[in-house]
Order: structure tokens, then sequence, then C-alpha cells
């Protein structure tokens, strides 16, 4: 379990290097990357694949906005790495291999998979930033 | 009035190259515009191109088309142009530093590092580890990995993305399917790894804000071309599996 927690951390600290994050900022997108593959794994049993990914992703962009407001930088920075260990790009690339491979009932069932779990992180990105929004528009008007 | 328009398309286009949500490009410019002291601001951007229509006090309109091609993600120059267009709006720096400091972001383009290599190597290490293989299946794929992006460094901004993302899975699924039977490897999940710093994480990443920020154009664009690397990645593996008989 904290080798696997390690490797989120080091998924999301390494795609930091690979999207060009500012290098100031790269260890903090690993302990976003790090907390989403926590919950994810922690959640997987009680609630399913889709819920425990709705949880980890919610968990990493409420975190990428704090660290955002906290440090004024966009919340892209911290989020599009720490959410790297949750996107279904693995899941993508075997859906296609299937179907490459012509293997369709895997196929389809990998890809409806995927589908879901993509939905699954865009709900937890979109209420939390929305929340997050409404909630500190009076304070400063930005973003 | 002329270059205060060139600034701002300047800033917008760098934007748009780093791979920044339309939303953020959008709001940049009206920001920048109105700072400028436009009355009225107007922008329309898309991943491959940009329009811009500024209204000037005295009720000149300036329009401007800009064509966007390539580029390569990049969220450093995105916090930087991001950082620059508030201190501008907030009266902090002049016209003329915005502009030093986004041609400096444009010339330097984006540095090449072998660090960089390295360290996504170690991103591919780590999926291929999430994804259940053992350490000696992570360091093989964390070696192929820094192999991949070296070869699609060499080719980038000379072939479309999705050429770079075939060959980049043709070589890691060659050189993992090579060396796998020396070490009893689980192929699959090693080629696996190497193959995710391939993958278009941040195009998809960027489409799920843009489609739900009601950014349909760009969205949906963003949302194929993320389908499209990821065929691209599927069939470059799968040839090689296919032609070693696998």
């Amino acid at each position: 379990m904290l080798v696997q927690i390690a490797m989120g951390f080091l998924a999301a600290l390494t795609f930091a290097y690979i999207f060009r994050v500012p290098p100031r900022q790269s260890v903090r997108c690993g302990f976003v990357g790090g907390l989403g593959w926590a919950v994810y794994l922690s959640g997987q049993g009680r609630f399913g694949e889709v819920g425990a990914v709705f949880l980890a992703a919610t968990g990493v962009a409420v975190l990428s906005e704090v660290l955002a407001r906290r440090h004024h930088e966009p919340v892209i920075v911290f989020l599009t790495p720490g959410i790297i260990p949750l996107v279904p790009g693995s899941k993508a690339y075997l859906t296609m291999l299937s179907f490459v491979q012509q293997d369709y009932t895997q196929g389809v069932v990998l890809l409806v998979t995927t589908v879901f779990l993509a939905g699954a992180i865009a709900a937890g990105i979109i209420i939390t930033s929305s929340i997050f929004r409404n909630f500190s528009r009076t304070k400063h008007n930005r973003r | 009035m002329e270059e205060l328009v060139g600034l701002i398309l300047t800033a917008g286009e760098l934007l748009l190259t780093c791979g920044a949500e339309m939303s953020r490009v959008e709001e940049t410019i009206e920001r920048m515009g109105s700072a400028a002291g436009f009355v009225q601001v107007e922008s329309y951007a898309t991943p491959t191109g940009l329009f811009v229509s500024l209204h000037d006090p005295a009720g000149r309109v300036y329009t401007r088309v800009k064509r966007i091609r390539g580029g390569q993600s990049n969220i450093a120059v995105i916090a930087e142009v991001n950082a620059l267009s508030r201190a501008f709006s907030a009266g902090e720096i002049s016209a003329d530093q915005v502009r030093q400091a986004l041609e400096r972001l444009r010339q330097e383009g984006v540095p090449e590092s072998l660090a960089r290599q390295l360290i996504g190597g170690g991103g591919a290490l780590a999926f291929a580890v999430m994804m259940g293989g053992t350490w000696l299946e992570g360091l093989v794929a964390g070696v192929v990995g820094t192999v991949v992006l070296m070869v699609v460094s060499r080719m980038e901004r000379r072939f479309p993305r999705v050429i770079q993302a075939a060959v980049g899975a043709i070589v890691a699924a060659f050189l993992v399917a090579t060396v796998g039977p020396y070490f009893q490897l689980n192929v699959n999940v090693t080629i696996l790894g190497a193959v995710m710093v391939l993958a278009p994480g941040m195009v998809i990443t960027t489409a799920i804000r843009d489609l739900l920020g009601g950014e349909l154009v760009s969205g949906l664009s963003r949302s194929a071309e993320a389908l499209v690397i990821a065929v691209a990645i599927a069939t470059g593996v799968a040839v090689v599996l296919s032609l070693g008989g696998a």
C-alpha cells in the first residue's frame, strides 16, 4: 500500500516534469498525486472503481485549489499532474489495443469503463471548482 | 494602440500553443484588453486559431486573426503568461515590460533537457508498478520510457503529434519485446508503463475542463486529438507485437 502511494507520488512528480510545470512546484504536484492514488486505493473496495475515482478526483481537485490559492499559481499547475495517476490513459490504450487486435468484446467492456471513469473524474473536478469559484468570488475577483 | 493589439495577440498565442484551456485564453485577452484601455474586447479562441476584436475609445475597431500551429504542453509558460497579464492589469508593470517578457518566453520556448527525459522515465516506472508490475518490469519500463522520450523529442516540431505517438509506441514495443524473453517479463504491463509517457494525459484533462466549461468546439476537438493519439499508440504497439508473432 505504501509502495503504491509512493508510486502515485512518483507518477505525478515525473509527469509534472513531462508537462513542464515550474520546477519549484513539482514536489507539491507529487503530493497531490499521492493523495489521489491513496484515496482511490482505499475507496476501491467499498465504493467500486468509479466511486473511488470520483472521490479521489474530488480530493485532488480540492487540494489543487487550496495549493493554487496559497501559492498564487493557476489551478492547472497542480491539477494536471496530480490527476494523472487517476486518468484512465492506460484503460484508453488497452481499449484501443483490444480493438486493434480484434478482441471486440473486451474492447467494448474497456471502452465503457473508460468513459465512466473519465466521467467520474470530470464530475469530481467540476463540482469542486464551481464550489470554490462561488465561494471565493468575494475575496478575489479572479478565476 | 496598434502595438497593444499585437501584445495581446502574442499573449493569447503563447497560451494556446502551450495547451491552456480556452476560458483562460479568453479571460487573459479580455483582462489585458480592458487594462490597455479598450472599451470593448471580444475574443474567440480555438486550439488551432485565435480571433480578437478590440474597440478603442475613439470608435476604431482592431480585428486580428492568428493561426495557431503545433505546440506542446508547457504549464510553466501558461503560469508565467497568467502572472504577467495579472500584473499588467493591476498596473504593476508597463506594456513594454510585458512585451519583453513575452518575447523572452517565446524565444526560450522549451529548453529540452536530458533531465526531463530521465525523470519522465520515472513516470513509466511508476505506472508499470501501479498497474501491478514487478520492480524489474518497472525498471525496464522506466529505461524504455526514457528512450521513447528521447526519440520523441527529436521529432518534435517536425512531425505531427500522432506520428510522434505511433513511432514512440513502436520503439517501446520493439525494445520491450526484444528484452522481455531474457528476463521473463510480463510484456503487456511493461509496454503499458513505457507508453504512458506518450499518453495524452494533459489533452484529456484540458478537454474535460473545456467541455464542462461549455467550450464545445475546443472540448470536442481536443477529445478527438486524444482519441487519435490513443489509437496511434495502440496501433504502433499492436503492429510490433503481431509482427513478432506474439
